[in-house]
């Protein structure tokens, strides 16, 4: 209260009413009247007083300056002071440019749609292609992965082929018949040998063993002086992987012999599961 | 035009009115507060058709500037006689209105234009001579000063060769006489 009762008094207000203050005095009177109402309330009262007194030494103008005024404000005289202000010309100007503006830019916006909407169009269908052709190209790879295979196998098995009709022809390998025993009869089976060359091969194109279970496996062995030597395990399969089969090398030897052992093998063979036996004879 | 005519709107419906540009605001202002606008711009101008010219400036500019107005800021006719007040000043201290104006003595604008048009006070301010006779002259002359003649309160000071203080003091104890006899 004291505050703006002193600030009042200064007569700064006054001054404010009158139009005597700079701006940045002005600000602080306004905020001073935002603060205390009382303020507010007496720079009404001065601008009342100031009222009357203009009013009291009014002095009247002409009738005809009334009209005139409002033919300068009234948009529908525009034309007839279009002479005296030239921005009226100019403002229809502008709007026409920003019209004609406004419409180009909606062309280029229905333009840009349209574009919009096929090139998604399309981006669809090439997707779809896209999509086409990499199943077309998994599906080829696969097949192209079983040809691979079948023909690395039929390859092996040419060379395992070519190579039973080299060994057949070739003298210096021995072909040893093994025959069925008591237990497998039916059971025969032809291991090629190369003496010198200590080589032992399985032919299992000439195999006719039962197939063997997963905890068993059939082992080979040479008969060396009456004791058995092991020349390694191998399947009896309906379908083979290889045609010959390398067992471990033997340089002497009167006669072989299959037993059928635990899967891996045994040290010494189980003589009553011998299933075929064959001696060499040269 | 007939008195019957004229027409008068609240502060509130003048301002939003004037904000809203609708023409019966420029009317209404007209007939509340033209003269007691030109009463200020002929005072400062002297010249009575360079004063209408202006008083129409006022309008025009009251009507282009109306979103300025700001009505948390003061009363609408304090910002409108500041801006006819703000014209007929920046006028007056043109270079071709000063040429034309040289042989005017400006230290007697009131009472020149007061002889010039024949004063032509409203009927319901009566008892404004009392007023005028009851103001102390020295406090009644800088207040016309800053008001009807153009000058800045510091003007005033240096014119009149008084303290800034002094001419606060005698503007604040004028404008106190007039809230008296007004209220």
């Amino acid at each position: 209260m004291e505050e703006a009762k002193a600030y009042i008094e200064t007569g700064i207000l006054e001054l404010y009413v009158l139009g005597q203050l700079n701006a940045l005095e002005q600000l602080e009177v306004e905020e001073m009247a935002a603060k205390y109402p009382e303020i507010k309330e007496e720079i009404t009262a001065i601008e009342i007083a100031m009222e009357h007194y203009a009013l009291s030494h009014a002095i009247q103008p002409t009738s005809g300056l009334e009209k005139q005024i409002f033919e300068r404000i009234t948009p529908a005289t525009t034309n007839t002071t279009a002479k005296e202000k030239p921005e009226a010309k100019i403002v229809p100007l502008y709007n026409d440019n920003s019209a004609s503006t406004i419409r180009s830019l909606r062309f280029a916006l229905v333009a840009c749609i349209a574009l919009l909407v096929i090139s998604t169009g399309a981006l669809y269908s090439a997707h779809s292609s896209l999509t086409l052709a990499n199943q077309q190209i998994a599906s080829l790879s696969l097949d192209k992965q079983k040809f691979a295979s079948t023909v690395s196998y039929i390859t092996d098995e040419n060379k395992d082929l070519q190579k039973i009709a080299a060994i057949s022809s070739d003298p210096t390998w021995t072909p040893v018949k093994l025959s069925g025993t008591k237990i497998s009869p039916k059971a025969n089976l032809v291991v090629y040998w190369h003496k010198a060359g200590h080589h032992v091969v399985l032919d299992n194109t000439k195999m006719a063993l039962p197939e063997n279970d997963a905890d068993h496996q059939y082992q080979l062995w040479a008969m060396v002086n009456g004791k058995p030597v092991d020349l390694g395990v191998f399947d009896a399969q309906s379908q083979p992987k290889k045609l010959l089969v390398t067992m471990k090398e033997i340089g002497n030897a009167q006669a072989f012999a299959v037993t059928l052992e635990k899967r891996g093998g045994s040290v010494n063979p189980t003589m009553e599961k011998m299933v075929v036996l064959g001696g060499v004879t040269i | 035009m007939a008195a019957t005519k004229k027409i008068s709107l609240s502060e509130e419906d003048l301002v939003r009115a004037l904000k809203g540009q609708e023409t019966i605001a420029i009317q209404a202002l007209y007939d509340m507060y033209s003269g007691a606008l030109l009463g200020v711009i002929s005072r400062i101008v002297q010249h009575s058709e360079v004063a209408e010219d202006l008083l129409q400036e006022t309008f025009i500019k009251i009507w282009n500037s109306a979103e300025n107005y700001d009505s948390s800021k003061g009363r609408l006719f304090t910002w409108m006689i500041n801006v006819a007040r703000n014209l007929a000043i920046d006028k007056i201290r043109s270079k071709d209105f000063r040429n034309s104006s040289k042989n005017q003595d400006i230290e007697n604008n009131v009472d020149f234009i007061d002889s010039q048009k024949r004063l032509t006070f409203n009927a319901d301010t009566l008892g404004l001579r009392d007023l005028v006779t009851a103001l102390k002259p020295e406090f009644n002359d800088v207040l016309n000063m800053v008001y009807f003649k153009g000058y800045t309160h510091v003007e005033a000071a240096e014119e009149l060769n008084l303290p800034l203080g002094t001419v606060k003091t005698r503007i604040r104890m004028a404008i106190m006489e007039l809230r008296k006899h007004f209220n």
